[in-house]
């Protein structure tokens, strides 16, 4: 058997995609910050040289993550409703699941983590997380809102080990999986 | 939403709503006289109460006929009563729509009361056996703290037999003893069954609201043009059937019956999307509207209408428009010519300023369909454009390879599939997000939203290894996707990243990251019905292990699916089993060649022709249908027509 699919690796994935679902969707539905959940700008990786995030946005190549909020505060807008109950985009997950693609995963990590995490521990791993719901336009705040259009999204990220984090447990805010590649797609 | 179950539960007064009590269907009879103060709700219900009904402004005289009948104890005249029936069935409807009214509900709060006297009374030679006149009687004298309605009565034998409120049943037995049109009346309450509807026909105005549904769907449909998708409700107080209905002789009672008709055009359509297509324009032209309150329901009923027509109304004011300022957001074209409102100074600027769509305002444009596109943008958020497939795969067309070969298979050979391009290590899942109907997938459905993150199911439902997985497949329905040829049916998006473990167990290796979003066709297996099943399919491509049959594997495949949806033509084509049998599929389907095959068709055109490897492949696979010599004799048809691209450059 894989190290992929290792229990514990399994277990793990899982609770950083649920983590990780449920961070990012709200913040995007509440029209906060994305971008510390990618790996731009996380010194471990920059230190080692890392590429910035892929991010390929319904086909078009999106630079960096602030540019992605630039696109999501664009679909935003609505300068002449006002009724706030009618102007929200509001993304809802219907589905998620995540694989371990490499449960071994050793790029920039310090040393003591490599000597510390074991392949099996469900720490080291890289991950590819799908997620699939309907995002409402024109909508209010709450499920079942009345909303103006909606279409099915599909989101894949690839998610890898913040080592900044995992080297100081504890600190407040401090995302444990960095996306190194996100691919959206809304129809 | 619940149909109403029958004529008793049309009833205004035996819903324990507030409506039947205080919407004035009594008094004297009739709409004439009204209590309650003033009141507006949500659903345009203003004019009701607001309006000062006893004498309407523009409708017909409802009261003429008031006392013509001649009917002793006073009740009021056929007409009156008539309309108030039929507001109270219309307003069932209504009231149906709005969810205030659960038709099963009243019943348990009802009481049986049996009234002796009638017989003997001298209303008993009225033409209804004076129960009109002994209802009305009733109702004054039990109303003395606060109004009581009652509902309609039935007369078996001697006595009265009559379902009330719970709460004004004592009220009503107060009244036993009381003294009415010389008889004396003797009420008690009885536990007996109401004798049976229908054998006695107590009054004849009466409707049920089944008639009252289908009269308004014949208006409804008469007035309906398929062509133009026009619903024509012009000049509605001159319509014949609802003039016989008596539906539009008040004002209020018009508008009660244009919510009707609203929400019979709504129920009429399985869903929104459907309504919209069939109703894109709608005229209410020559209806003597006021103010749009009197019609808002339309904007609920049909808000992406798309061509509407006020004209010949009597809008005199902005403030008369304005309640429909925020609604009609797709609308296109308006006419409200022959309303006063046009006159005003800023009429145009106002009305276009309203409606973003607008574009054609009495017969003249207003905005071009593009800024018109823009004004709407302003309004609503608006998605993201989309662009094709954005392939970018280190340039050796790997995904498009890959891909081709993979859904080929995946339709045809399963197993083979399983064997060429996954490994030990391969995963797979599927993931039905948040369909609601069962089908073949749900059981196998890794959807951690679902079965939670902790539970036996996450790990069960992730199938390791080419042998699980072909299992699992050979269990899924059989799929045909379409051609990757046909660039529209697909979304691609692919890029290669780092820092994947290599299987010597030395280094880093690069992955390919792919995302698939299309759909493919899926009988459904009950009903044996074509139909076509939306789906996204990620995968994570890896170096393979040596002594692999490519140099590639697949290390991750997560398939969502959503749900499927029956094929507009009926024709079902039988898409081949994909069942566990050994014996190669493929081989019984005369025109599909395997991958291998193909890729060596592919090498020799392109070596016979010098067309890169994605134009042979396209020159094989299109008219020609991987007939080699038929690709061939094609090349050399077009080849003046193909562009310098589609040759490999020389090295």
């Amino acid at each position: 058997m894989s190290a992929n699919s290792h229990e514990t690796n399994v277990r793990c994935s899982c609770e950083a995609a649920r983590n990780f679902v449920d961070w990012y969707y709200r913040q995007v539905n509440d029209g906060k910050s994305i971008t510390q959940g990618y790996v731009n700008g996380h010194t471990a990786y920059d230190r080692a040289g890392h590429p910035p995030a892929d991010i390929c946005i319904n086909g078009l190549v999106v630079a960096t993550p602030q540019e992605w909020e630039k696109l999501l505060e664009q679909q935003r807008q609505a300068p002449k409703q006002p009724d706030p109950n009618k102007r929200r985009v509001r993304y809802e997950v219907e589905g998620y699941d995540a694989h371990v693609v490499n449960a071994d995963y050793r790029f920039a990590a310090p040393q003591k983590m490599l000597d510390v995490h074991a392949p099996t521990d469900g720490v080291r791993m890289m991950m590819v997380l799908t997620v699939t719901g309907t995002v409402y336009f024109g909508t209010g705040r709450d499920k079942g809102d009345d909303y103006w259009e909606k279409q099915n999204f599909h989101d894949r990220f690839i998610l890898v080990p913040n080592w900044d984090a995992l080297e100081r447990p504890g600190t407040r805010g401090g995302r444990k999986y960095l996306v190194i590649s996100h691919n959206y797609r809304a129809n | 939403m619940a149909p109403p179950t029958g004529p008793r539960a049309g009833h205004g007064g035996s819903r324990p709503s507030s409506r039947g009590a205080r919407g004035g269907t009594r008094g004297a009879g009739g709409i004439g006289k009204r209590r309650g103060t003033p009141r507006t709700d949500r659903d345009g219900d203003v004019s009701m109460d607001s309006i000062n009904t006893g004498n309407p402004p523009t409708g017909p005289a409802a009261h003429s006929t008031r006392g013509n009948r001649g009917a002793r104890g006073g009740r009021g005249g056929g007409p009156a009563r008539s309309s108030s029936r039929l507001a109270q069935n219309v307003r069932n409807y209504v009231a149906d729509q709005d969810g205030t009214a659960a038709s099963s509900k009243p019943q348990f709060n009802k009481v049986t009361l049996k009234i002796h006297g009638l017989k003997e009374s001298k209303a008993a030679s009225n033409p209804d056996g004076g129960l009109r006149s002994l209802l009305g009687f009733l109702e004054r004298k039990s109303s003395k703290e606060r109004p009581i309605t009652l509902g309609r009565g039935t007369i078996q034998g001697d006595h009265v037999w009559l379902k009330v409120n719970q709460a004004d049943a004592p009220h009503l037995l107060r009244l036993n003893g009381f003294t009415y049109a010389g008889a004396v009346l003797a009420i008690e309450e009885t536990n007996g069954p109401m004798p049976g509807q229908g054998n006695q026909p107590t009054d004849g105005a009466d409707t049920k609201p089944s008639d009252t549904k289908d009269k308004l769907m014949a208006v409804l449909a008469s007035r309906y043009n398929p062509e133009q998708k026009l619903l024509d409700l012009s000049a509605l107080g001159a319509d014949p059937i609802l003039t016989t209905m008596g539906a539009f002789e008040s004002k209020p009672l018009a508008e009660k019956s244009f919510k009707a008709l609203m929400r019979i055009t709504a129920t009429h359509y399985d869903n929104a999307a459907e309504k919209d297509a069939a109703i894109q324009a709608v005229t209410l032209a020559n209806n003597d509207i006021q103010d749009v309150v009197e019609v808002f329901t339309m904007a609920q009923t049909l808000p992406r209408l798309l061509r509407l027509d006020l004209s010949g109304n009597k809008l005199d004011d902005f403030s008369k428009l304005s309640k429909w300022r925020h609604e009609f957001r797709r609308l296109e074209e308006l006419h409200v010519v022959g309303n006063p409102v046009t006159n005003l100074p800023t009429y145009p600027t106002q009305v276009i300023e309203w409606f973003p769509s607008l574009q054609i305002l009495d017969g003249r444009r207003v905005r071009t369909p593009e800024e018109a596109a823009e004004a709407l943008r302003l309004w609503f958020p608006t998605p993201l454009p989309r662009l094709p497939s954005n392939l970018r795969d280190g340039g050796n067309n790997v995904a498009s390879t890959f891909l081709g070969g993979f859904f080929a298979l995946y339709d045809h050979d399963r197993i083979a599939l399983a064997r060429q391009f996954y490994d030990d290590d391969s995963a797979f899942s599927l993931n039905t997000g948040a369909e609601s109907a069962s089908s073949a997938y749900s059981n196998y459905s890794r959807n951690l939203d679902t079965i939670g993150v902790r539970g036996s199911s996450a790990q069960q439902r992730l199938f390791t290894g080419s042998n699980l997985i072909a299992e699992l497949w050979a269990r899924l329905p059989a799929t045909r996707h379409p051609s990757l040829d046909q660039a529209d049916e697909w979304q691609i998006d692919c890029h290669t990243f780092p820092s994947l473990a290599d299987p010597s167990g030395q280094g880093f290796a690069m992955g390919l990251a792919i995302t698939v979003i299309a759909q493919f066709e899926e009988v459904d297996p009950t009903q044996q019905l074509a139909g076509t099943r939306p789906f996204a399919r990620s995968f994570i491509l890896g170096p393979s292990k040596p002594g692999a049959p490519h140099p590639y594997r697949v290390i991750s495949d997560e398939l969502t699916v959503r749900a499927w949806k029956p094929q507009e033509t009926s024709v079902a084509i039988p898409i081949p089993a994909v069942g566990p049998a050994p014996a190669a599929p493929a081989a019984a389907q005369a025109p599909v060649l395997d991958e291998v095959t193909r890729a060596q068709m592919i090498q020799e055109l392109s070596r016979q022709t010098g067309m890169n490897a994605e134009y042979s492949r396209l020159c094989l696979a299109g008219e020609a249908n991987w007939d080699f010599d038929l690709a061939l004799r094609s090349f050399h048809e077009k080849r003046a027509d193909l562009p310098p691209e589609a040759f490999v450059l020389p090295a």
